[in-house]
C-alpha cells in the first residue's frame, strides 16, 4: 500500500494551480488527501503530479453574509462542526459534520475535497444539494458559479472540468425546516442510505420549496422530486410522512452490494424519509 | 509422556500480590507510545519484500517473467515459485489423526494458485515503494480452472479447489458415545437446527511481518516476527530450511494482537530468511492491510447440524452434532483445518449439559478461499454457538424459561465424566446460571420487555454458558486423543538486593501477562511485586514455550514460574532458617521479610538473605548451593476446564435492521483470579470481538472466489461506540493442579458471545415468529425477519 511515483507542488495561488493543471492532464489537486491518499496508497489512482491548495491563500475561510454564507474549499469537517457562527447561522452544517469519518479525518478532509470527490455515499453533497448550494469554481478562463442541481452528475463524477479549482461553497441563509437521518452501522461509516430535507414553511403550516436529497444508496447523489411534490403543500405530520415514505420507496432504484440489497435499500430508504418528514413536524 | 510435570507443592503462604488490581507494567511504555514493533525495527542496510498475489481463485499458471520488474532501478530480486522450490517444497499441514489428507503449501505458488491473495512471486528492493512498483511490472499468465467457493459444493465433489486434494475432504471423522440412537428414537421431541458461524479475521491492530537478518560470516539467523509460536518458527526454520537451529534466533518485539492468527507458521515466515542469505542483506516485509484480510489466515465458517433428543421433562438424553468447516484452500500449519469442525465437536461436546450420549462428526472441505487457521476459541466458538441457541430453541419449544431450561440439564456434581469418559474436576455451572439470572434481574426484564413492545420497541435477552478447555497441555492433547506435547520455561532469578528477575517462555501480544507473572513471582518469593521484572520471550535465546495459545498462558507460564521461583524460596528459606537459628520448616516469607512462625520478632529481610547469599558464606548452611537462579518447565498433569456464561440484552430497529447493544452481563471462573483487571480486559475484548463476528464482520467472497471485503471500508470491526457496557462477577473455583489454582479464560469471551447475541436477536424478534441461524446477523437479515420480506433468511 505505497503510492507510485508522482511530482508534488504547493503553488500559492489559485491561478497558478489551475494552470498546472491545465498543462498536465494527469495532475490532481491534494486537499486534505482523506480520499486521495487512499486511492493512491491501493494503486487505484496513479496520477504523475500532486497539486496541493494548502499554500493558497483565502481558501480556508468561513464568511458569513446577510443572505448566504460562504464556506471556502479547504474549510476542514472539523472547521464546520465545531464553528459557532456556523452553530447559530446555519445548524444543519456542524449538526451534519459530525457523521463525517472519525476525528482524525475530520480535522484534515476539507469540504472542497468532499464535494469535489463527489462520492454518492458523502455526507456533504447530499445536504448541499438539499440545501440548494451553489459551488465557484476557477478555471483557466476564469470563476464561474455552478448550481448544485447541476454539479453531481454521476459516481465520483461532478460537472466540473479536470482544469477547474473548487474555491468555495455558497449556502443561502434561509428560514427553512431542515431534517437529516443517515443508517450507519456505527459512528463514523458511510451510511447505507443518508436523506437530507429542507422546505419553507408558510404561515399555516404548509411546507413550501422542499428539496429532499438522497446519497449513500443511490449511484449518484439525487433529489427525490416525486417525494418533493408528494409533500409542497402539505402540512407535516404522521400521515404526510407515511406518504412519504411510501412515494420514496417507488421513485427510486437503490444499489446492490454486500453491505445490502437494493431491495432493503429501497425499504430502509423509504424508512429514512418518513423519519426525515416527522423532524420536519418538530421543526428543527 | 504420562508424568507431567507438577508445579512444587509449596503453598503460596501470603497470598499478597494475586488477587488485588496490580496496574499493568506494560502499560506506561505502550500506551505512551514507546512500544518497538516490528515495524519500528530499522536494521542497517534493509531491503524490502513486496509480493504479486494472486488475483484470482482458481487458475493454472502458464507464464511468469520477472525481467522487467529486475530492470526498475532499485530492485534487487524478483523469485517465483520455480526459484525457491529447490530450497523447500513447502509447508505440510496435517493434523494427527486418522482421516486428514495432508496439504503442502508452496512458498511461492508454482503450476497452480487456488486462493486470491496466495503468494505467486516476491520483490525484494530498495524501498517498499520500488518493491511494489516493481511487483507490478512481474507479467504472468494463468489459465483459470473451476472454483469452489462452498463447503457445501465441495462436498459434493466434482470440481476440485486443490488438486493435491481430489476429494476436496481435508479432514473427516466421528464417534459415539452412549445408545445415541436409542436415545433419539425413545425421544419425546427432536429440536435441530443448522448454524453457520460465518467466515470473519482475527484482524490484529498491528498486521503480520517478517524481518530477516542473516550474516554469512558467522552463519547466525535472526527472524524477527510477532509470532505466538517463536520456537515453533524456530524449528521449521531448521526442519524446512535447514538452517542450524543453534544458529537461529528467532525473536517476537511488542506485538499488537494475534489472536491466533500469528500462531501458525507462514511462508512469509519462511521466505524471507532465504532472501536475506541470498542477497547478504536483512530483509523486511511489513503486511498491510489488505494483505492481510486476503492472506493472513481466516476463521471460523462452518456449518455445524445439531440435534437434542429430549424427554418431557425438558431434559436432553443425547446430542447428536455435525460440523462441515469451509476449510479453504490448504491446511494452515500446524493446526490445520481440523482447528474449526474437529474443535467444535470434540472438545466439549455436550457444553454444560449432563447429557449421557454424544455422537458427533466433523468434516473439513477444500475450497478456492484463504486457509482458515486459529482465532481465539477455534471451534469451540462454533460448538458453543450451536449448543447455546439450541438449548434456546428447545426451551421455547418447551415453553421454559431459557434459565430453566438450562438449569434442568447442567451438570450439578463434580468431578464429572462426560460421555467421552473425560474427566472435569470442579466448576461452578449452576451457580453461573443463577449468577446470570440475579444479575439480568430476569423478571424485571421481561416485564420491561413486554412494555416496550406496546410501543413498538424489540428487546431481546439472549444466554450463553459455557465450558472451555483450559491451559492447552500434553494432558488435554492425550485425553482427546491426540499426541502433542507441550511445556513451558521459566528462569526465575533474584538479585543481590532481594530483588528479581523472571523470564518466561511465552511471548506476550499485548494481554498483561508481565503483570500477571510478577503477581505469581511476587507471591511466591514473598516479595513486592515492585521488585519483580518480568521479560517475556521476546527472542528464542530465552526462555522455552510452546506458544501463547488455548487459553494457556496463565496456566503454563505461572505454573513455571511457581517451580523455578520455589527453588529460589527454599533457599531463601534455608539460609533465613540458619540466620536465624530456626527450623527451615517454620520460616515464612512475606512482604519482604522471612519469619519464624510463631515468633515474630524473629526476621530478617529477604534483601539481607539474598545479599548474604551472594556476598557472606558464613550465613550458609552446611553444603548451601548459592546459585540463586533457577529454570523449570511447566505443564498440567490433567486436562482443565474453566466455565461461565453471558447474557446481553439487544434491541432490534424496525427501520433499519440494526442491532444495538444495551448491556451484556458477564459471569467468568477461572479459578484464583490473579489481577481482575486482566481478567476482566479479556472479558471486554474477547465479548467485543464476539459482537463483530455475530453482527458486524464478514468476509465475503462472490460466486468466481474474488474476496470482496479487503478493507475495513468492508469489513466491518466493532468500535467503541458499538460496544455495550459490562456487569462482570467473578467466581473462583480453583483447580488442585495449577499454581495457586489458577485456570486459562483468554478465549472465553468470543467462544460464548456470539451465542448470547444470536439468542438475544432471536428473543427480541419473537414477536415476529422468525428465527435466525446464521451468522453475522446483518441489518439485511434482521430487517427480513422483522417484515416478513424475501431477502435475507428468516425461517
Ligand atoms: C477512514 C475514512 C472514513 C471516511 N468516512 C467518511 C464519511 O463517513 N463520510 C464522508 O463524507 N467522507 C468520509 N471520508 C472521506 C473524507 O471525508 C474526505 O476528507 C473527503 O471525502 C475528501 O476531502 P479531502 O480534502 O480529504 O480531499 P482529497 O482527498 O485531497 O481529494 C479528493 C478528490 O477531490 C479533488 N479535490 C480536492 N480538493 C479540490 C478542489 N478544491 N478543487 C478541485 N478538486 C479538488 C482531488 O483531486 C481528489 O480527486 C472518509 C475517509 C476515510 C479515510
Amino acid at each position: 500500500m505505497k503510492p507510485p511515483t508522482f511530482s508534488y507542488v504547493a503553488p500559492g495561488s489559485v491561478e497558478e494551480v489551475t494552470r498546472l493543471l491545465a498543462s498536465d492532464p494527469d495532475a490532481k489537486i491534494i486537499s486534505g488527501g482523506q480520499s486521495l491518499m487512499p486511492l493512491l496508497a491501493m494503486r487505484l489512482a496513479g496520477p504523475s503530479m500532486l497539486v496541493d491548495l494548502k499554500a493558497v491563500n483565502g481558501l480556508a475561510r468561513i464568511g458569513i453574509g446577510e443572505t448566504e454564507i460562504t464556506i471556502g474549499a479547504r474549510v476542514t469537517h472539523h472547521d464546520i462542526e465545531s464553528s459557532a457562527e456556523l452553530a447559530s447561522a446555519l445548524p444543519l452544517l456542524p449538526f451534519v459534520a459530525r457523521f463525517i469519518a472519525h476525528p482524525q479525518i475530520r480535522s484534515r478532509g476539507t469540504l472542497g475535497g468532499s464535494v469535489a470527490h463527489s462520492d454518492p455515499s458523502a455526507e456533504w453533497p447530499t445536504v448541499l444539494l438539499a440545501m440548494d448550494a451553489t459551488i465557484d469554481v476557477v478555471g483557466p478562463r476564469g470563476g464561474r458559479s455552478i448550481a448544485v442541481d447541476d454539479f453531481f452528475t454521476g459516481p465520483f463524477t461532478s460537472s466540473m472540468a479536470f482544469d477547474e479549482v473548487l474555491v468555495a461553497v455558497r449556502v443561502p441563509r434561509a428560514d427553512r425546516r431542515w431534517a437529516f437521518q443517515e443508517a450507519a452501522r456505527k459512528a463514523g461509516d458511510y451510511g447505507l442510505a443518508i436523506v437530507a430535507v429542507t422546505a419553507g414553511v408558510d404561515a399555516d403550516g404548509r411546507l413550501h420549496g422542499c428539496r429532499v436529497a438522497v446519497g449513500a444508496c443511490v449511484g449518484t447523489t439525487t433529489r427525490l422530486r416525486d417525494v418533493e411534490d408528494a409533500i409542497d403543500g402539505a402540512v407535516p405530520g404522521e400521515t404526510l410522512a407515511a406518504r412519504a415514505e411510501a412515494v420514496a420507496r417507488d421513485s427510486v432504484q437503490p444499489i446492490s452490494d454486500i453491505h445490502g440489497s437494493s431491495e432493503y435499500r429501497r425499504r430502509l430508504l423509504g424508512n429514512l424519509v418518513r423519519r426525515a418528514v416527522t423532524d420536519l413536524t418538530n421543526g428543527q | 509422556m504420562d508424568e507431567t510435570l507438577q508445579h512444587i507443592k509449596t503453598p503460596v503462604v501470603a497470598a499478597r500480590a494475586i488477587g488485588t488490581r496490580v496496574l499493568r507494567s506494560e502499560d506506561p511504555r505502550l500506551l505512551s507510545g514507546r512500544g518497538v514493533f516490528l515495524a519500528d525495527t530499522v536494521l542497517p542496510g534493509e531491503l524490502h519484500a513486496a509480493f504479486v498475489r494472486s488475483p484470482v481463485a482458481h487458475a493454472r499458471i502458464t507464464r511468469i517473467d520477472v525481467s522487467a520488474a529486475l530492470a526498475l532501478p532499485g530492485v534487487f530480486l524478483a523469485w517465483t515459485g520455480t526459484d525457491v522450490l529447490p530450497h523447500c517444497e513447502g509447508l505440510v499441514g496435517e493434523f494427527a489423526v486418522p482421516g486428514c489428507n495432508a496439504t503442502t503449501m508452496p512458498l511461492l505458488a508454482t503450476g497452480e494458485v487456488v486462493y486470491v491473495g496466495e503468494p505467486v512471486a516476491v520483490v525484494v528492493a530498495e524501498s517498499r515503494y520500488a518493491a511494489e512498483d516493481a511487483a507490478e511490472l512481474i507479467e504472468w499468465d494463468f489459465e483459470e480452472l473451476p472454483v469452489v467457493v462452498s463447503a457445501d459444493a465441495a462436498l459434493a465433489g466434482g470440481d476440485v479447489a486443490n488438486s493435491q486434494l481430489p476429494d476436496n475432504i481435508g479432514i473427516t471423522g466421528g464417534a459415539t458415545y452412549g445408545d445415541v440412537e436409542l436415545a433419539f428414537e425413545q425421544a419425546d421431541q427432536v429440536v435441530s437446527g443448522r448454524y453457520y458461524t460465518g467466515r470473519v479475521s482475527a484482524a490484529p491492530m498491528e498486521t503480520r511481518g517478517v524481518i530477516a537478518s542473516y550474516e554469512w560470516a558467522s552463519g547466525q539467523l535472526r527472524v524477527w516476527s510477532g509470532s505466538q509460536m517463536p520456537h515453533f518458527v524456530r524449528y521449521c526454520l531448521t526442519a524446512y530450511l535447514g538452517f542450524p537451529e543453534q544458529c537461529v534466533e528467532v525473536i517476537a518485539p511488542d506485538t499488537g494482537g494475534g489472536f491466533g492468527q500469528k500462531a501458525h507458521v507462514y511462508v512469509e515466515e519462511m521466505l524471507l530468511p532465504l532472501l536475506s542469505r541470498e542477497l547478504d542483506r536483512p530483509v523486511k516485509w511489513v503486511e498491510d492491510r489488505r494483505e492481510n484480510l486476503m492472506a493472513g489466515t481466516h476463521a471460523h465458517e462452518q456449518y455445524v447440524d445439531i440435534a437434542y433428543a429430549l424427554d418431557d421433562t425438558g431434559r436432553i438424553t443425547a446430542v447428536r452434532t455435525d460440523a462441515l468447516g469451509d476449510g479453504g484452500a490448504y491446511h494452515a500449519p500446524p493446526w490445520s483445518m481440523a482447528v474449526e469442525p474437529w474443535c467444535a465437536v470434540v472438545m466439549t461436546p455436550t457444553g454444560i449439559y449432563d447429557v449421557p450420549a454424544a455422537e458427533y462428526s466433523y468434516t473439513a472441505v477444500a475450497t478456492n478461499k484463504t486457509p482458515i487457521g486459529a482465532y481465539r476459541g477455534v471451534g469451540y466458538m462454533a460448538g458453543t454457538l450451536a449448543r447455546e441457541c439450541l438449548a434456546d430453541d428447545a426451551a421455547r419449544a418447551l415453553g421454559m424459561s431459557p434459565f430453566d431450561f438450562r438449569r434442568s440439564n447442567v451438570v450439578r456434581e463434580f468431578p464429572w465424566t462426560n460421555p467421552q469418559n473425560i474427566v472435569y474436576d470442579e466448576g461452578s455451572w449452576l451457580e453461573t446460571i443463577d449468577a446470570l439470572e440475579e444479575m439480568v434481574d430476569y423478571t424485571a426484564f421481561l416485564q420491561r420487555q413486554a412494555e416496550l413492545r406496546l410501543q413498538g420497541r424489540y428487546l431481546g435477552l439472549g444466554l450463553s454458558c459455557f465450558v472451555e478447555s483450559s491451559g492447552e497441555s500434553t494432558a488435554t492433547s492425550k485425553e482427546h486423543g491426540l499426541g502433542d506435547v507441550y511445556h513451558d520455561t521459566a528462569t526465575v532469578r533474584m538479585d543481590p538486593n532481594g530483588t528479581a528477575t523472571v523470564t518466561v517462555g511465552l511471548t506476550a501480544q499485548g494481554q498483561g501477562l508481565a503483570t500477571t507473572m510478577g503477581q505469581m513471582a511476587a507471591d511466591t518469593l514473598g516479595i513486592r511485586v515492585e521488585d519483580i521484572t518480568v521479560r517475556m520471550a521476546t527472542s528464542t535465546s530465552q526462555a522455552y514455550g510452546s506458544g501463547t495459545v488455548g487459553s494457556r498462558g496463565a496456566v503454563i507460564a505461572s505454573g513455571a514460574v511457581a517451580r523455578a521461583g520455589g527453588i529460589i524460596r527454599e533457599k531463601v528459606r534455608a539460609v533465613a532458617a540458619h540466620m536465624l537459628e530456626a527450623s527451615e520448616n517454620d520460616i515464612e516469607l512475606a512482604d519482604g521479610t522471612a519469619s519464624v512462625a510463631g515468633a515474630p520478632d524473629a526476621k530478617v529481610a529477604i534483601a539481607d538473605v539474598a545479599a548474604a547469599i551472594y556476598f557472606d558464606m558464613t550465613a550458609w548452611p552446611e553444603g548451601f548451593d548459592p546459585t540463586l537462579e533457577a529454570t523449570l518447565a511447566y505443564d498440567t498433569a490433567r486436562p482443565m476446564f474453566s466455565n461461565g456464561g453471558h447474557a446481553m440484552i439487544v434491541e432490534l430497529d424496525p427501520d433499519t435492521g440494526f442491532v444495538r447493544f444495551e448491556k451484556v452481563f458477564s459471569v467468568e471462573d477461572c479459578g484464583t483470579v490473579i489481577n481482575p483487571n486482566v481478567v476482566e480486559g479479556q472479558i471486554r475484548g474477547g465479548v467485543v470481538q464476539g459482537i463483530g463476528a455475530a453482527v458486524f464482520e464478514e468476509l465475503s467472497y462472490d460466486a468466481s472466489g474474488q474476496l470482496l471485503s479487503t478493507t475495513f471500508l468492508d469489513y466491518g470491526l466493532p468500535t467503541m461506540d458499538v460496544a455495550p457496557p459490562f456487569e462482570i462477577r467473578h467466581l473462583e473455583t480453583p483447580s488442585a493442579h495449577t499454581a495457586s489454582g489458577v485456570k486459562g479464560m483468554g478465549e472465553s469471551g468470543l467462544i460464548a458471545a456470539p451465542a448470547a447475541v444470536l439468542n438475544a436477536v432471536n428473543d427480541a424478534l419473537t414477536p415476529f415468529g422468525a428465527v435466525l441461524r446464521e451468522l453475522p446477523l446483518t441489518p439485511e437479515k434482521v430487517f427480513s425477519a422483522m417484515n416478513g420480506s424475501s431477502a435475507g433468511e428468516a425461517s
